[in-house]
């Protein structure tokens, strides 16, 4: 996924969100938010993979992002549920892909404010990690930490937008690869990127 | 490129909120405390509303920003006290921050203590600030959330360790709350003179972030009702002081006592009705001596209950703070846990409580050596390393798991008579030797009441680990051994 695709996304979605909105408005009188939680939306991220004791600086890598939320609306402070974030890097060696599947709770401090902060835990799936803590791709698992913070528009409507930054990380551990072990690995995904809020 | 602008729309979004909702803070109740006004209470028989932007009378003033500001205020004292200290690790600067930044998480290589007592414990200051401030819970855990992840990045010049974020994280929650309503139990804010004083100090020791906002706004003077939420429906606890005998796996018994003293309480009714208010139910451990400092640390807090089947079993969602040190490993944990639990009464003194849980460990520690390494080798610790700079080798590995339990339990008058005890955990350790872990530990306690509070008891554990290396040879080990108790104990209620 290139970078002009991220930003045809986001794009999309702001002028998405709009018609959407009028289209409400002239048929019926909008309705009130339910209890879903749902997010879609598309980001930007940078990727770096990194250990403790490695003396090498590992590249930076950048790509698009598909970033989705799936949950419930505790009350007008919280939302909890289920995040997917999907990361395609395209490098000279092949595409590196993670998934992230983290379980995420949401906070508004304000209620009257669209601030809001992210964070969770689950598991990545990292494909094909080439070039990131030595020459060989790898494939592993990992436990994913997701935080993250953003501003939320029209958060009292049924369809709503929001801008967001967030930091995930991929913390494989010790990797035993074909040229030889690595200790404590880390992955790095930092996202910027703008999603629809559907409730 | 995408990292500076993160990092600069995150603080951009994160200021003007700060900024806006200053000189307006809201009038808005917690999630989790009682509501001001009872809409079944006849109008004239309504308590007063509370004054400003309290919930309750005895309730702290809400602030989102002060909230905010103290939590900051934690993380700058905490740098001033390594710096005081001479660590290397609080000489930050913008460059050591924005290297942090740069950098993103790792795995640190810190002592065990340190990582999962002392983080923990940082964590529950972040927590208190939150709770100081009338945020709830749920708010309160952001705040620890955000306090952890500004201490890890700009907070020290080590690049910014994750197993702390969530250590600090879920074992301050646990800890924080549980600090937080220990602290309302010793208050009285009906009370004068200089026990009100002397019950304000000791609740300051006990939850001080809460204790200076107290003082500082003149509620540790005020006359007050406690907050509903932080009186509990029920209270006890045990203190049983006596000896510990481990044994081998050679000899059941080493002939070499250690004296320990436990502490046990229940908070609140764990055992019915429908909750949806975190901690209002909680149990806690804590062993000092036998063989270590802290040798056992459990805290296990309600989150949700809710009666199945015409209340004939209680459900409950729990988080759970552990850690333990003892011959067999040391261990902590942060994890969360499903559990059913019924009660069937013989007598109207006698009641046989069975509970079954299970839950997932978001992140364990265990001690591991690599193979073919028998003890951790001496003189391994980097002499010419800098003062607060762990450069490791790190002898304990991180990993996610699960847990597993099961207990049955015969009151007599609620003071428990006899306990059984089977606690199973596996843990896969991502960070550290591959391996898979599985922890047992079987405990029977049986007490005896002598006179009034008093009672004498004896307890008999068994701790068992076994290691499956992901090696070549998938190597396994195991290791065991019991453990015998005698002591006094002293019921509270």
């Amino acid at each position: 996924m290139s970078r002009g695709w991220t930003w045809l996304s986001c794009g999309a979605l702001l002028l998405l969100l709009p018609g959407a909105s009028r289209a409400q408005t002239t048929v019926d009188p909008p309705s009130p938010p339910s209890r879903a939680w749902v997010v879609v939306g598309a980001g930007s991220v940078t990727v770096r993979g990194d250990c403790q004791t490695c003396e090498e600086d590992y590249p930076y890598r950048s790509g698009g992002t598909l970033l989705g939320n799936l949950g419930y609306r505790v009350n007008e402070r919280a939302d909890i549920g289920g995040e997917i974030l999907w990361v395609p890097v395209e490098t000279a060696s092949g595409q590196i892909r993670a998934t992230h599947f983290d379980a995420v709770a949401q906070v508004r401090p304000w209620t009257t404010r669209g601030f809001f902060l992210k964070g969770g835990a689950g598991m990545a799936f990292i494909r094909n990690w080439v070039d990131a803590v030595g020459p060989a791709p790898i494939n592993s698992k990992a436990l994913s930490v997701v935080i993250g913070g953003g501003w939320a528009f029209r958060r009292a409507e049924r369809i709503g937008f929001q801008i967001f930054a967030s930091q995930h990380a991929g913390a494989i551990g010790d990797l035993q690869t074909a040229d030889g072990d690595v200790p404590d690995v880390m992955s790095n995904f930092w996202t910027i990127g703008a999603a629809l809020v559907f409730r | 490129m995408t990292i500076r602008t993160a990092s600069i729309a995150l603080a951009l979004l994160f200021a003007a909120s700060s900024a806006l909702a200053q000189p307006a803070p809201e009038p808005v109740a917690p999630l989790d405390l009682e509501p001001a006004v009872d809409l079944t209470e006849p109008l004239d028989h309504q308590p007063p509303a509370p004054a400003g932007n309290r919930a309750c009378d005895g309730c702290p003033p809400r602030g989102v920003g002060r909230s905010l500001l103290q939590t900051t205020g934690i993380n700058v004292l905490y740098g001033l006290a390594n710096l005081a200290r001479g660590q290397a690790t609080a000489r930050i600067t913008p460059k050591t921050w924005w290297a942090n930044m740069e950098n993103g998480w790792v795995w640190d290589l810190d002592d065990f203590v340190v990582n999962q007592i002392g983080h923990p414990y940082q964590g529950s200051n972040y927590f208190n600030a939150g709770r100081a401030n009338g945020l709830s819970f749920y708010e309160s855990a952001a705040m620890t959330a955000f306090g952890s992840a500004t201490w890890e990045y700009y907070g020290e010049t080590n690049m910014p360790s994750l197993n702390d974020f969530i250590n600090t994280t879920l074992g301050g929650i646990a800890i924080g709350e549980v600090l937080h309503r220990a602290g309302w139990l010793i208050r009285d804010p009906r009370a004068s003179g200089r026990g009100r004083l002397w019950r304000e100090l000791g609740a300051t020791v006990v939850d001080p972030v809460t204790g200076y906002n107290r003082f500082r706004t003149g509620d540790a003077s005020a006359s007050a009702d406690k907050p509903a939420a932080m009186v509990p429906s029920a209270i006890g606890s045990a203190v049983a002081a006596g000896v510990l005998w481990r044994g081998t796996e050679e000899r059941a018994v080493n002939s070499t006592g250690q004296p320990f003293v436990e502490m046990d309480v229940l908070y609140g009714d764990l055992e019915g009705g429908r909750s949806r208010t975190p901690y209002d139910a909680f149990t806690m451990r804590l062993r000092l001596g036998g063989g270590s400092a802290v040798s056992d640390a459990k805290i296990r807090g309600r989150l949700l209950g809710q009666p199945l089947g015409g209340g004939a079993v209680q459900f409950t969602v729990a988080q759970s703070y552990d850690f333990q040190a003892n011959d067999a490993y040391d261990f902590g944990a942060q994890s969360f846990e499903a559990i059913l639990g019924v009660s069937k009464a013989f007598s109207p003194r006698y009641t046989l409580r069975l509970f079954g849980a299970g839950g997932l460990t978001v992140l364990g520690a265990i001690n591991s050596l690599p193979l073919g390494v028998e003890e951790v080798p001496e003189g391994e610790v980097d002499p010419d390393a800098p003062q607060g700079v762990s450069e490791g080798p790190r002898f304990y590995d991180y990993g996610p798991g699960s847990n597993f339990s099961g207990a049955a339990v015969l009151t007599r008058d609620r003071d428990i008579v006899a306990a059984f005890l089977y606690e199973g955990r596996h843990l896969f350790s991502l960070d550290g030797v591959r391996a898979n872990h599985f922890l047992q530990h079987v405990r029977a306690d049986v007490t005896l009441p002598l006179r009034g509070a008093l009672g004498i008891g004896a307890s008999g554990e068994y701790f068992s680990r076994h290691t499956f290396f992901q090696d070549a040879d998938r190597t396994e080990q195991q290791f065991w051994y019991p453990q015998f108790r005698a002591f006094l104990t002293w019921s509270v209620r």
